[in-house]
């Protein structure tokens, strides 16, 4: 009992952290709580909910089963559970059932928002992605304000190059986030890619808000070093400005480098790991 | 007026503890009934996409200085624009669907089937059944105002005025039995027919529900005021100095 009462414990400190830890939640379900489903208490279905999300994760099939049986058991009609349900045949690349249940759960409730965006999950994993940007752009003239789904877009346009919407999109994010540095950092390297002596300065401003917000991001500090070197060697640009982009420039390689001496090689996986966008 | 009434003491089991029981009973009722019809309030589709709407201008707003100008006055236009912009948008203004609208008719109905009704029927019936009983005496004296609150059903000009009648004890025990439902059924009950009563008489205030044209305009011109001030526009010059 005492086993069961600390992994509970555990699941809820990860649950409201929002942190995922898939493989651990799993290995505490086979361990602990498995063979007590009915000592679960109040819990009950929001252990189960984390750990069909987690067997999914895992493509643990026969736990995600069990759990969604265990949940209807409760809730016989709930559209939140039918969802597990779509995510399940989801799992199981069987999109045209998973889609039907999908269409019945919004057919129930339109503005359940998760169904919506299960189903522009499945255009994704299908690889139709132009049908996904059109889906998900629907989605957002209603519900403008759903960040992740501005990022998912943005990244949607990445992958298919459409770079000055995923520029929008990115400016979306950083209007409800603007403190956040790896934003910061993506908006410049859509800018800088995107080419052009306009967009390479804005692109420069960028990789110095990220860097201000953050002295230690590396790619912006490169980012930065490329985006100078872009100016200086530019023909339209004027002498004045080369010489301020050849200053700043300098200023940055003295950064990376100073940066490097005291690093060790073990360190920089470490760095490269908090330069992801998640 | 000098010797003192004495009550039959039939009254205190066949009148006294009845209406007792009966109003407490009848207010469980109320509480599980009201349970049973109570409809999940549905959100419209329309009022979320309003709300977002009002969230990302409310944004906007905020944070312009973080995106360049260009974008800025994308988004403005997008929400502010003469005829289509987003915040220029018409809706219907609700006072005409509140009527039409059949939910609201139903939880209309709904809200006097478990308040309005039981109160008239339960409340007719114990005058009927339990009239003209002088019930209790109230261990204090009281003037002869008191008369007509405490002696509803008994038109007695001489008796004294601290006697409490039958219908009386009906609504003392409708407005005083509060406490002892939040004790049973827990806080936020729906037994409480006080309550009920209060919500009614404030309800004419509150039944203008959310309108978005007023929010739409005043965003709109909170938004229409904003100056935009790139905040980046020397942060070249501000990162070297800060480090170097």
């Amino acid at each position: 009992m005492t086993n069961v009462n600390s992994s509970l414990d555990q699941l809820r400190v990860w649950r409201e952290n929002n942190d995922r830890k898939s493989r651990e939640i799993i290995e505490i379900w086979i361990r602990n709580l498995n063979s007590n489903v009915q000592k679960l208490g109040k819990e009950k279905p929001l252990v189960l909910e984390q750990v069909c999300i987690a067997a999914l994760d895992c493509n643990e099939l026969g736990i995600a089963q069990k759990c969604i049986q265990e949940l209807y058991k409760d809730f016989p009609k709930s559209l939140r559970v039918k969802k597990f349900e779509a995510m399940f045949l989801e799992a199981q690349e069987k999109y045209e059932e998973a889609i039907e249940i999908l269409d019945n759960i919004i057919k129930h409730d339109e503005t359940h928002s998760g169904a919506k965006k299960r189903k522009i999950a499945i255009l994704k994993a299908q690889g139709r992605n132009v049908e996904a940007i059109k889906e998900l752009a629907d989605y957002l003239k209603i519900f403008m304000a759903d960040v992740e789904a501005w990022q998912e877009l943005s990244e949607l346009y990445i992958t298919e190059q459409d770079f000055s919407k995923a520029a929008f999109c990115v400016e979306e994010l950083i209007l409800h986030n603007p403190h956040n540095h790896l934003l910061h950092q993506r908006y410049a390297d859509i800018k800088y890619t995107q080419g052009g002596l306009e967009n390479i300065e804005i692109a420069r401003s960028y990789y110095c808000q990220a860097v201000k917000l953050n002295p230690n991001n590396m790619r912006a500090l490169y980012g930065l070093y490329l985006a100078t070197t872009a100016i200086a060697t530019s023909q339209k640009c004027s002498s004045q400005k080369k010489k301020e982009a050849l200053k700043l420039s300098e200023w940055v390689l003295d950064e990376i480098q100073s940066q490097y001496k005291d690093v060790e090689v073990s360190d920089m996986e470490e760095r490269l790991g908090a330069l992801q966008l998640n | 007026m000098t010797a003192d009434l004495i009550v039959d003491p039939q009254i205190r089991f066949w009148v006294f503890l009845p209406i007792v029981v009966i109003t407490f009973l009848v207010g469980i009722l109320r509480h599980y009934i009201s349970i049973l019809l109570s409809s999940q309030k549905k959100v419209e589709i329309q009022q979320l996409a309003d709300s977002q709407l009002i969230l990302r201008a409310r944004v906007l707003r905020e944070n312009a200085k973080y995106i360049p100008k260009t974008s800025f006055l994308i988004r403005k236009h997008a929400f502010n624009r003469e005829e289509e912009g987003y915040l220029m948008q018409k809706r219907p203004p609700v006072t005409q669907n509140m009527m039409t609208d059949p939910t609201m008719m139903t939880d209309m109905v709904k809200g006097n089937l478990t308040n309005v009704l039981p109160m008239i029927i339960i409340g007719g019936w114990i005058n009927w059944m339990f009239s003209g009983f002088i019930t209790t005496k109230v261990p204090f004296p009281l003037t002869l105002r008191f008369k007509s609150m405490l002696q509803r059903g008994i038109e007695l000009s001489h008796l004294d005025a601290s006697w409490v009648s039958s219908a009386s004890w009906y609504f003392l025990n409708v407005f005083g039995l509060r406490s002892i439902y939040a004790l049973v059924l827990g806080e936020n009950n729906a037994a409480d027919q006080s309550k009920q009563m209060q919500d009614q008489m404030s309800g004419a205030a509150m039944a203008m529900p959310n309108d978005p044209k007023v929010p739409f305009k005043a965003e709109w011109e909170a938004l229409e005021i904003v100056d935009h001030q790139w905040v980046l526009t020397d942060i070249e010059n501000t990162i070297t100095q800060s480090d170097g």
